[in-house]
């Protein structure tokens, strides 16, 4: 898929909705469907993080909602600018699967196949159990992260033209 | 120096957690430890009570990698159990399905996994920057073998289009048409993938191993065939639990597996192309001569090659099932149920994995014993670390370490397939 049919902005929820609070990113990208403007895909990734290479090609600009381990506070947001930046290291949610969102952004930097703008949520977690909910400091984070996208997205001008000179999410 | 320790805590570029710790004393390996801690998930205790049906959806969320290993020994032991013997179409589907399963998890290994190992990088980020071709190559092969999967399984991880007797709906021809014209362009990056890699600077190393893998009469083996070995083993998978057993070791939450007769063996690649070389295309085994891979290849440094030139033969096979495809009849065959013990061992990417289920007459599962490859080649791997430690022991830590992690990567461990068959065992006093 290429040219046209390439949304403006994707966003992409990662992480597994049967992790408890890794599972923020999908819970997120559920919230957001049907209530993006046009030119927003919206997509869910599980764990193999290096599709995304695939997902984002020929699109312009990218967010992406994910879990991180606990920092601070369980559900608070960090917003990062991931399109000159490595992921910080404190960032880094361990994985079992080899590529995780840090390493995925920067083979794709590597490669030259990183989009313009790539935008990161992350959201921190209080647990990660196998079949766990989110606990509740997360699911009151779903609500704001989807409102911060939108209001976001909403700043971002519908034509590609336009989109060099866009102050983004 | 005489006493060193290298602990190594965490071994990156394998599936799952896993930690390596040697010791020498008096100049000679000690001991090593290949400790796997990733959690265990009880999976063999997870099938019993459940239905015959429900067996394809459980095992599959076994491994992000190979989910389809697991159904197709799973559905292949379900339907050995039940007497199923599905239509030719339906079995070719299946052989569809693992090569999809065979290329993206090689093509993944291959060039984001093992080969930074003999580039001198420490990862696939900064061997991109140089051999961007060769990255861009394995992404592509990997989305190749993902359609396929998409395409038969429904989705590309944990897959739920596989059921006992067929599937619940199979493809058209028109469906599989642009996965054929995409798999064309993929044959040739694999070539290029693996002439790449025959370039690679390749460590001198010999390893006397029983090679264990199926074999069938006619085909380079996936579904079907025999468990045989190198030094004569000749069996149905119906008698692996009789040559074969698990043992416990204190220092991994998976088991280890060792022939009864003669102890530590090898699945994976490498033995499957040494025992079935001549099941190989004319085409692919010239491939294999002009890339210089010996007819039985004993060093695991080149395992690499293997697994290119078995990305290259996945291809091939591929588009051969895809030209000869006729829509079956029907999609699957209902089973009949009844009181049964069944089995079957298939070829995943990383070696035979072995399933078996227990079967009341309502179709309800007693029990069930799954071996996963990573499991039959723990012991291995820790004999490959010792050797190939001891033969290095001039090397300053740093190197000796990382000679390790990349012997340990040579076969490509899938630790979360292996960690899942833990028995517990409570000691109290």
């Amino acid at each position: 898929m290429s040219g046209s049919d390439r949304p403006l902005v994707l966003v992409v929820g990662i992480g597994n909705s049967d992790r408890g609070d890794d599972g923020v990113g999908p819970a997120v990208a559920r919230r957001l469907r049907g209530w993006v403007p046009p030119g927003v895909s919206v997509l869910e990734r599980g764990g193999d993080a290096l599709a995304l290479i695939e997902d984002w090609e020929g699109v312009p600009s990218v967010i992406v909602v994910d879990a991180v381990a606990p920092i601070t506070e369980p559900g608070r947001i960090h917003r990062l600018d991931l399109t000159r930046n490595p992921l910080p290291v404190a960032f880094a949610l361990p994985s079992t699967h080899a590529f995780g969102l840090a390493e995925t952004v920067e083979l794709g930097r590597s490669l030259g196949r990183l989009p313009k703008f790539v935008i990161a949520y992350l959201v921190e977690g209080a647990q990660f159990e196998t079949g766990a909910p989110l606990s509740p400091a997360v699911a009151v984070a779903v609500e704001e992260a989807v409102e911060r996208i939108i209001l976001a997205l909403s700043a971002i001008p519908r034509t590609p033209q336009a989109e060099g000179t866009a102050r983004h999410a | 120096m005489a006493n060193r320790t290298i602990r190594v805590d965490y071994i990156a570029r394998v599936e799952g957690e896993s930690s390596l710790e040697l010791h020498v004393r008096n100049g000679a390996v000690d001991a090593v430890r290949l400790s796997i801690f990733e959690p265990p998930r009880f999976f063999e205790a997870l099938l019993r009570g459940r239905g015959y049906e429900e067996v394809l959806d459980i095992v599959a969320r076994i491994c992000g990698i190979c989910p389809i290993a697991y159904q197709m020994s799973g559905v292949h032991a379900v339907e050995n159990a039940l007497g199923i013997k599905v239509d030719p179409p339906i079995r070719a589907l299946r052989r569809l399905f693992y090569c999809g399963e065979w290329i993206q998890s090689h093509a993944l290994h291959i060039v984001m996994l093992h080969a930074p190992d003999f580039l001198g990088y420490p990862d696939a980020i900064a061997m991109a920057r140089e051999h961007g071709d060769a990255v861009e190559r394995a992404l592509a092969l990997k989305k190749r073998g993902n359609e396929l999967i998409r395409l038969l399984g429904g989705r590309e991880i944990h897959p739920i289009n596989v059921r006992i007797g067929g599937f619940y709906r199979v493809p058209s021809r028109a469906e599989l048409a642009p996965v054929a014209e995409a798999l064309k362009h993929a044959r040739d990056q694999a070539i290029d993938t693996l002439r790449w890699a025959a370039g690679f600077p390749f460590p001198e190393c010999v390893r006397d191993y029983e090679f264990v893998a199926l074999r069938h009469p006619d085909e380079y083996p996936m579904n079907e065939g025999r468990i045989v070995s190198s030094a004569g083993l000749d069996i149905a998978a119906a008698d692996y639990e009789t040559e074969f057993i698990e043992r416990q070791v204190p220092h991994s939450t998976a088991l280890h597996s060792v022939m009864k007769q003669r102890g530590t063996y090898l699945v994976g690649p490498m033995a499957r192309y040494a025992l079935n070389r001549d099941r190989l295309p004319a085409e692919i085994r010239a491939l294999a001569d002009e890339v210089g891979l010996e007819p039985v290849c004993r060093n695991p440094f080149r395992s690499i090659l293997v697994r290119a030139l078995e990305v290259v033969y996945t291809c091939d096979e591929a588009l051969r099932l895809i030209a000869a495809y006729e829509p079956p009849a029907r999609s699957f065959i209902p089973p009949e149920l009844r009181a049964a013990v069944g089995h079957a061992c298939t070829e995943a990417p990383r070696g035979i994995l072995y399933h078996r289920y227990n079967l009341d007459r309502g179709g309800t599962i007693l029990e069930a014993r799954l071996v996963p490859p990573t499991a039959q080649n723990q012991s291995v791997i820790e004999e490959d670390v010792r050797d190939l430690a001891n033969a290095a022991l001039d090397l300053e830590d740093e190197a000796l370490q990382a000679r390790c992690e990349q012997s340990i990567r040579n076969h490509d461990p899938c630790i979360s397939c292996a960690a899942h068959f833990l028995k517990l065992q409570v000691h109290r006093e």
